[in-house]
């Protein structure tokens, strides 16, 4: 069954095919039932019949003779009067000629070619052209007359058993009418009930895919005790999760700090004595310092990107974050008084790590701060299946060939950059991760303008 | 004027310490983030430089510490963190710049100077008082256009007054300024390179640019005249 994937169809196939097996069975043997009660009272009947008849059979002349149509009505069954009406009755003597055949035969031989023995009763099924399928009783008996003579006769009764099969189908037409009507409406019933039952582990799923789409945090409201400790194992989970990437990230900050200080400490030491002997070898070990340093702020910045993958994070408002990063270059480039224009909607969203869109967007206006003249101007408005970011500064722009290599830079570990930043390069990789893209252009102020889409956490 | 500078790896708080004193800058060292809270608020202090990753404290507190205390003067980082994030929360927190390791020592010297020159108010690295011009980066000084020769002491006291034109300071926070604490103080000194400055600054004792305030100190008078350019 791995391939019905519902719950719900599941339990519809399963409870459909026990009860279509149940009613089978009990149809079966209410059937049967049916069929023993009825042949039952059927043999009652011709037993009756022919001890009716027996009552009717006159004895005084010395030989059996029984009366015809004459008899009052209530003597007689009327049916052995009535054409074809599927009760025929017959007496024989020993010699097999018809003393008495009933008027229903309309001038017909009764259907029997089998004679009894005295004392012996017999039901026998018989199926002869031109009679409905019927059922006899032949029963034998020796006659004693008045005048001590005997003589063996056999009483026959046939009856059709043409109703009897109607009632049959009829029973059994109600019987699967109501076993119908009953399957289905327990099938409906029970899949409102699995609808009503399911309701929780439908609402835990769209919790976890909120989770996974940044939307949520974790997965909240009453659960049902079934399932109450799966929500809780998964919200322990995602805790985990994102207590484990706080941990790496401690951890990386660990060893930036751990590495760097000590590179600084190099740098420093070798700026403290300018010997001119020792120049060429201080200038070469600052290079090898220089390229260590990239080395590892490159792989360090990488590491630290956390992507798309962020269990459980928030949606984090663009606006703050802009507004932050503009605050701090001001304070950085304070003597450059730069005119930094915001056009953020408010509403704009990222989805995602905060820590990454600061990255993004603080490379990006450290950039255009950079470069201008005296003004740069950061936009971003999301749509719901994009955040998109622009950054235009009025410096003398990037050409494309010079933007090809800026994204390049730091690609390669062992390029030696001096004095250039890794910070388009760690953009373009942080963009990557979140299926985004960087492109460069013209910005309308006359400087370079970069624009980045990043596609929604959780979304292909 | 007085640095303190608050690091734990020793070599590059010595060598670090070393060459802010080359640049003339007397330097208070710490070596953690406790030890570092308690110089800043029991000696007068005009710039500190906080390494973020200190024992006993980290910078984080011991900026917030000092900021919480009132304490206004300019605080440069040390970080080894380069993400913007750390960069914004760092700026946020209370400090004025931050430099991340492993730095350049020029550009340090470069951004300590920027900082000194602000807090003075002072937006260009020029400081023009009158007719006194001083560089802060060639540490050049004309007079009317005329260059002047001074020893390094006597541009670093000029430096210090011409920072804080227009305020009165003491003898005791200009000796404070101007020498670390191992040097054997002697008020005496200030008043003989006062002298000195002045007769250089103004040799026919025309304008007066440095006022005596009797008991109380000493105030550059010149009006300040910073260019502001753009």
């Amino acid at each position: 069954m791995a391939l019905v994937r519902s719950l719900r169809a599941r339990v519809v196939l399963w409870v459909s095919v026990a009860l279509v097996v149940l009613f089978a069975a009990t149809g079966v043997v209410l059937d049967v039932a049916f069929r023993n009660s009825m042949d039952q009272a059927r043999r009652e009947l011709l037993e009756v019949q022919v001890l009716g008849l027996m009552a009717l059979v006159d004895d005084e002349s010395g030989e059996l003779s029984l009366p015809t149509e004459s008899l009052p009505a209530q003597t007689i069954d009327p049916q052995f009067g009535v054409a074809n009406s599927g009760m025929y009755g017959a007496v024989f003597s020993d010699n097999g000629s018809a003393i008495w055949q009933s008027t229903s035969l309309l001038g017909r031989d009764f259907p029997i070619d089998y004679l009894t023995v005295a004392g012996e009763k017999r039901f026998e099924r018989l199926d002869v052209p031109g009679f409905p399928p019927l059922e006899a009783l032949l029963m034998g008996i020796t006659w004693q007359f008045p005048n001590d003579r005997s003589g063996d006769y056999t009483f026959a009764i046939a009856l059709s058993l043409e109703p009897y099969n109607e009632r049959q189908a009829a029973f059994r037409r109600i019987l699967i009418g109501w076993f119908l009507g009953i399957t289905l409406t327990m099938l409906v019933v029970l899949s409102g009930l699995l609808t009503f039952v399911l309701l929780p582990l439908r609402r835990l799923e769209r919790q976890v895919r909120e989770v996974e789409a940044g939307e949520r945090v974790k997965l909240t409201g009453r659960y049902p005790s079934e399932i109450v400790g799966l929500a809780d194992n998964l919200n322990t989970l995602i805790d985990t999760e994102r207590r484990r990437l706080a941990r790496y990230r401690n951890t990386l900050d660990d060893l930036a700090h751990s590495l760097k200080t000590p590179l600084a400490a190099m740098r420093t030491l070798l700026s403290e004595q300018r010997d001119k002997a020792a120049e060429p070898a201080q200038d070469a070990l600052n290079r090898e310092l220089e390229r260590m340093d990239q080395r590892v702020s490159y792989q360090l910045r990488r590491a630290r990107a956390t992507g798309a993958t962020g269990l459980g994070t928030e949606p984090v408002a663009v606006a703050p974050i802009v507004e932050d990063l503009r605050q701090t270059l001001d304070k950085v480039y304070r003597d450059k008084r730069v005119r930094c224009t915001l056009d953020v909607v408010p509403n704009a969203v990222f989805r995602g790590d905060p820590g990454d869109l600061t990255e993004i967007l603080g490379n990006l206006m450290d950039n255009g701060y950079k470069y201008c003249k005296g003004r740069v101007r950061v936009t971003a408005h999301s749509t719901p299946e994009r955040l998109i970011i622009t950054v235009g500064d009025d410096g003398r722009g990037i050409t494309a060939e010079e933007a090809a290599t800026l994204f390049q830079r730091g690609k390669r570990a062992d390029e030696s950059v001096p004095g250039q930043g890794i910070g388009l390069a760690v953009v373009r990789e942080t963009v990557e991760l979140y299926r985004g893209t960087l492109d460069v252009s013209r910005s309308e102020l006359g400087g370079a303008e970069l624009r980045v889409e990043l596609a929604r956490a959780g979304l292909l | 004027m007085r640095l303190l500078l608050v690091e734990d790896d020793p070599n590059l708080s010595r060598s670090l310490a070393a060459q802010l004193e080359q640049a003339g800058y007397s330097v208070e060292k710490s070596t953690d983030g406790r030890e570092g809270l308690y110089y800043a608020r029991e000696y007068p202090v005009d710039l500190a430089i906080v390494d973020l990753g200190l024992p006993s404290m980290s910078g984080v507190e011991l900026i917030k510490q000092l900021r919480a205390d009132g304490k206004e003067y300019p605080i440069l980082v040390l970080t080894a963190r380069d993400r913007w994030q750390d960069k914004v929360e760092v700026l946020k927190l209370g400090a004025d710049d931050y430099v991340v390791k492993p730095f350049n020592v020029e550009e340090l010297l470069a951004r300590v100077d920027a900082l000194l020159r602000r807090a003075g108010g002072w937006a260009q690295s020029e400081l023009v008082c009158g007719p006194i011009v001083l560089d802060t980066r060639t540490q050049e000084v004309k007079v009317n256009d005329a260059k002047l020769e001074l020893t390094s002491f006597e541009y670093k006291l000029l430096e210090y007054l011409m920072l804080h034109a227009g305020e009165v300071l003491s003898k005791t926070q200009i000796t404070e300024a101007l020498y670390s604490e191992d040097f054997e103080r002697d008020s005496n000194v200030i008043e003989v390179f006062i002298g000195r400055l002045r007769r250089k600054l103004d040799p026919e004792n025309s304008y007066k640019p440095i006022e005596t305030l009797r008991g109380r100190g000493y105030r550059l008078a010149a009006e300040r005249g910073a260019p502001d350019a753009d």
